[in-house]
């Protein structure tokens, strides 16, 4: 059955996995191209580890929905982890905190049509992404 | 209600308490258990009987009790298990029993749906056996406490249920991982490891692992990593493979990344993934074709 609305709860590796999964299906399910489903399965990826990472635990929530007309599919990763102090920074290109490519989030602001990011210290991270269809 | 240890762990005690303010149990609740307790003494034979009864026909009634020995067992421990809800106390102990009660019955695989009735069965059963037996003491405030009870009850083996289907999962997954990283010398000088599914941080390790232990043992030239069939390249796995290429190299194998499909290689170029000097082919024809000029080969249909 085809489902509009997903939320996993990150709290291990597997978990990011699954959310990875169900992305990318349900992102086909709702009519996006496979090169646009693998980016919002990617997108996926990279916010729900870097919620393992920063945060140790959060939820990711993938959704179909219509906004202005039309129909996308939305990401929302969102924790309660340490937050970004420093946003700009944080989305600057080979920005990393954690001996990375430090790419993750402005790769993912890349791939997306919309991206939207909350987020201070002690307070948390929200993150909204959303592809058009 | 079979048989197994009971041992108490350390947080019983304060999950005793926790679970007590959950279902919302007072000292009168309990005191109402402990008259329900005196008032089915030396009935409780009779209600496990009847539990038999509606048990009986199910299914499960002859995978696990067919046997009169395990049957007669299983009997005289569901009446100590009843004996000891009906003391009215919640502690640590109860909480640790109750805990090994579900662990047992999750391992043999009973169905959930098929204890929760049995439990059902039971409050049924002590519901008509206290109103029959002193009217004016029982009401409904005794089956209130008595369902409250038997919720927290219920509660406790479900978690451990739950506990122990994660437990499987788990192992399922460390099952599949033993067969996640099969490197093979696909031709003399060349190894070739498929990667399928989703990689993760301990799987990339496993992959690094294999992959240069297979070099040192095998001498190989060229490795050939197949990624077709994995869901999603994003940094982090981008970032692995690239230092895998690189250690293998600094063993004398080029590595090879075949397998990238038009949306892997879209995506990695809008997340800006730069592969730099790694070498990587569409299909792992492209891959084997390269991997045999590096190695020298000539392949060569029979004229």
């Amino acid at each position: 059955m085809a489902r509009d609305e997903v939320r996993i709860q990150i709290l291990v590796d597997a978990d990011v996995a699954r959310a990875i999964v169900v992305a990318r299906q349900l992102s086909r399910e709702a009519g996006l191209s496979t090169p646009r489903s693998t980016m919002i399965a990617t997108a996926v990826s990279e916010l729900a580890r870097n919620i393992l990472k920063y945060a140790r635990r959060g939820s990711v929530t993938v959704r179909a929905i219509d906004r202005d007309g039309r129909r996308r599919v939305e990401i929302l990763a969102t924790d309660r982890g340490p937050g970004i102090a420093d946003i700009e920074t944080a989305m600057k290109e080979h920005f990393s905190s954690g001996g990375t490519l430090g790419l993750g989030l402005s790769g993912v602001e890349r791939m997306m049509d919309e991206f939207d990011i909350e987020s201070a210290p002690g307070e948390g991270t929200r993150v909204c992404a959303a592809l058009w269809l | 209600m079979l048989d197994g240890e009971t041992v108490v762990h350390e947080n019983d005690a304060a999950q005793a308490i926790r679970l007590r303010a959950l279902y919302q149990i007072d000292e009168m609740d309990l005191e109402r258990i402990r008259s329900l307790g005196s008032a089915l003494d030396g009935k409780i034979d009779a209600a496990v009987a009847r539990f038999y009864e509606w048990m009986r026909p199910l299914p499960e009634f002859n995978e696990y009790l067919s046997d009169p020995a395990v049957l007669e067992r299983v009997r005289r421990l569901q009446v100590a298990y009843w004996v000891d809800f009906l003391r009215g106390v919640i502690d640590a102990e109860f909480v640790a029993s109750r805990r090994s009660l579900g662990a047992i019955h999750a391992r043999i695989g009973l169905p959930l749906d098929t204890y929760l009735g049995g439990m059902n069965s039971f409050l049924m059963t002590f519901s008509e056996v206290a109103s029959e037996s002193d009217s004016d003491s029982f009401d409904t405030s005794h089956v209130t406490s008595l369902s409250k009870v038997l919720h927290l009850d219920t509660a406790i083996v479900i978690d451990e249920y739950n506990a122990i289907t994660k437990t499987i999962i788990a192992e399922q997954g460390d099952a599949l991982m033993e067969m996640s990283t099969p490197v093979t010398e696909v031709w003399a000088d060349i190894l070739m490891l498929p990667i399928v599914g989703v990689i993760d941080s301990r799987r990339s390790m496993e992959i690094m692992n294999t992959m240069l232990s297979k070099i040192a043992e095998t001498r190989a030239h060229v490795a050939i990593l197949d990624i077709s069939g994995v869901a999603v390249i994003d940094t982090a796995v981008a970032n692995h493979l690239i230092k895998v290429t690189r250690a293998t190299r600094l063993m004398g194998c080029e590595c090879l990344i075949s397998g990238v499909s038009p949306a892997i290689a879209q995506t990695m170029v809008e997340l800006g993934i730069d592969v730099g000097t790694v070498r990587t082919t569409a299909t792992l024809q492209d891959a084997l074709g390269m991997a045999f000029h590096v190695t020298g080969h000539t392949v060569q249909r029979e004229a």
